[in-house]
């Protein structure tokens, strides 16, 4: 089989996986070698469905062993099966990497014979392009589920971040989806990548030449509606990862139907929306300072697909607002809808030097849509006939301005839902 | 009206700063000779480019006001806007007024001018080291034509320097005929002009196909989102781009 065939098969099962970020690692290029990573990551392309591409993300193969329903490589389904030797996957990586084309490389595989020999596959591959042709650009690998610790410890050496995906967020979704994994065989890895981050952390206080292991750390990805998993179930799960497990990132993929397994909820399309929803939301927990309860609970599991969740935890708080933009500390201004980390950061840089109003704000790059309902300048409200303060009227305002922006981009939704302060006499 | 007009060099610019304030001036616009057009309301004052005033301008920015203003008034020249030059001498008077401070005065627009630029070169400066494609040539050197709207080659050449250490290149400013070259030790810049035609290295295609089939596979067609696509990735980049074509 030819490259262009076993690029096309083996490119083809890993583009779900989300993940493509090459950000947070330092790592330095060597003389003579070739690449280094940015901290900031750089994206070098985007694909028509506007994800950007970082990484040459790929598997190394996909023949499985393993039969989980959401996946397009499960062993029972009829697909073109393809491997690459390790000689064809370096020379592919560092052809691209000295066109610019790609950041480095997000190598994953399908389980092949056994998760050991699956690992050392991966591992050979890493210890080839890091000590043989001396590449230092970013390598992102997938640990095996199930793989031995001496090998997850030994890829760590050479890679710049670890992912085991966990893709199913309880247990019950496990056992009706992937029957042959269990959440222990996927915690495990975790675990030891959590504790490998850790002891390098600390050896390198005492130690300057202490061998990098994972420096851009550990991400994982879960998938959104293939199970009946609500919205709280997930984030909460995310929360554990973050603080339990010090994950850089979970990311969130929604469900893209690649099989018809009577086990699978049957949709016309990816549930985009809900995804967008608990980006935000996993945002709001990581760089704003709120927890899960805060956004969601057992009455509410789920997220106002129409409302972002800030928005929608200010209209429930009301009581907290309006803010006063020249006063407020800057967690408090974080929570405002419509202020982000750069606008918050600019409110307190700029107040230093004077009281600023609206005008100001405008000028700092402030976008007042959503947070003129929360926030005085100077103790007045944003000048314009009537902003409304009680939580029905916002919510219509916030729907509508979203409404009037986005038309045809939401799921066609009943006028009613929409605006349901027509039916109060709001409006 | 009185207009400064420069050689349109850096040195050049800042040489115009010093006259300004020397001279107690107040032009009306500071702009590069390629750029002027006359008209008998203004009056002509030619800045002749000392490298000793350049000097003078650029020791005085670090010490009396902070390393991030030189930065800044650095990329807002690279931008080449029309009011660049006028911007950057209004920015560095309130500046050298308020000393350190100066870049907290967010809401001022003498200071919110240079800021606007600067975010446009930065940005375009972190898209650029993504978006530059190198194709391989017979001899061996990577080369790279690109377009930029602002002129951000400049702050490229240590990036793939640094990255692509042990390969010949060069990153070739189509517009603006000049280009970064890298000969395995250093990095410089000087002008090109083409006269040959490229020729290919014999593999080069074939690398070119294989990106492409993997740009196309990697494409989830439930997803399809183009205009999120040139958000991102403007039009405008787009010629040079392997698996744009």
């Amino acid at each position: 089989m030819n490259l262009n065939e076993k690029i096309k098969i083996l490119s083809d099962s890993a583009k779900y996986d989300v993940s493509c970020s090459s950000s947070g690692s330092s790592r330095k290029n060597k003389k003579g070698g070739i690449g280094n990573a940015a901290p900031s990551g750089i994206c070098h392309s985007w694909t028509p469905d506007g994800r950007c591409i970082s990484l040459l993300k790929i598997l190394l193969t996909n023949y499985c062993i393993y039969d989980c329903k959401y996946c397009v490589n499960r062993s029972s389904n009829d697909v073109p099966r393809a491997a690459f030797t390790i000689d064809e996957l370096v020379n592919l990586t560092i052809n691209f990497y000295r066109r610019n084309y790609i950041e480095g490389l997000f190598l994953s595989s399908a389980v092949c014979v056994s998760p050991d020999h699956t690992m050392e596959l991966l591992l050979k591959s890493v210890k080839r392009l890091r000590e043989e042709v001396n590449f230092n650009g970013y390598i992102h690998v997938k640990a095996i589920p199930g793989a031995s610790n001496k090998l997850i410890e030994e890829t760590g050496k050479y890679v710049d971040r670890m992912s085991v995906n966990i893709e199913l967020p309880s247990g019950e979704s496990l056992k009706l989806l992937a029957p042959q994994k269990t959440k222990e065989s996927i915690i495990k890895p975790m675990g030891l990548i959590k504790s490998g981050i850790i002891q390098y952390q600390e050896e390198k206080l005492k130690f300057k030449s202490t061998p990098q292991f994972v420096p851009g750390g550990q991400s994982t990805q879960l998938i959104v509606g293939a199970t009946k998993d609500n919205d709280l179930k997930i984030l909460k799960l995310s929360e554990s990862l973050y603080s339990s497990y010090k994950l850089k990132r979970v990311y969130y993929s929604a469900y893209v139907p690649v099989s018809n397994h009577p086990n699978l909820p049957a949709i016309s399309g990816p549930p985009l929306l809900r995804e967008h929803r608990l980006y935000q939301a996993d945002w709001l927990l990581r760089f704003y300072g709120f927890n899960s309860g805060e956004l969601l609970n057992e009455e509410n599991p789920n997220f106002d697909e129409l409302l972002d969740p800030k928005s929608g935890w200010a209209i429930r708080n009301l009581d907290k607002f309006p803010v006063e933009v020249n006063k407020a500390d800057y967690y408090t201004l974080l929570r405002v809808p419509g202020i982000g980390v750069k606008s918050a950061q600019r409110i307190v840089q700029g107040r230093r030097v004077s009281m600023l109003d609206f005008d100001d704000l405008k000028k700092l790059g402030i976008v007042l849509k959503r947070a003129k309902y929360f926030i005085t300048c100077k103790g007045r409200y944003f000048p314009q006939k009537s902003i409304p303060t009680n939580a029905v009227s916002i919510k219509n305002r916030l729907l509508l301005e979203d409404n009037i922006k986005n038309r045809g981009n939401i799921e066609q939704l009943s006028i009613f839902s929409l605006f349901p302060g027509i039916m109060d006499g709001e409006f | 009206m009185l207009y400064y007009i420069y050689d349109g060099s850096f040195d050049g610019l800042l040489t115009a700063i010093y006259d300004a304030y020397y001279n107690k001036d107040f032009p009306e616009q500071i702009v590069p000779q390629d750029s002027f057009t006359d008209n008998f309301l203004i009056s002509k004052v030619y800045i002749r480019t000392e490298e000793e005033k350049s000097k003078k301008v650029h020791d005085a920015v670090l010490q009396k006001i902070s390393r991030r203003a030189m930065a800044g008034i650095m990329y807002a020249y690279l931008s080449e806007d029309e009011n660049a030059g006028i911007s950057i001498l209004e920015y560095l008077r309130f500046g050298f007024k308020v000393g350190r401070t100066v870049d907290s005065y967010l809401a001022d627009d003498r200071v919110n001018n240079i800021n606007r630029l600067v975010t446009k070169v930065a940005r375009e400066k972190h898209l650029l080291a993504g978006i530059i494609r190198f194709r391989l040539l017979h001899n061996n050197i990577y080369y790279a034509p690109i377009e930029p709207q602002y002129n951000t080659l400049c702050l490229l050449g240590k990036h793939f320097a640094d990255r692509m250490s042990d390969q010949i290149f060069v990153i070739h400013d189509v517009k603006r005929s000049y280009g970064v070259f890298y000969d395995k030790t250093k990095w410089f810049m000087s002008d090109i002009e083409m006269n040959k035609d490229i020729v290919l290295h014999e593999n080069e295609l074939f690398y070119q196909e294989l990106w492409k089939r993997y740009f196309d596979n990697i494409t989830i067609k439930s997803r399809i989102n183009p205009k999120l696509q040139s958000n991102h990735m403007p039009k405008k980049y787009w010629k040079y781009l392997i698996e744009m074509k």
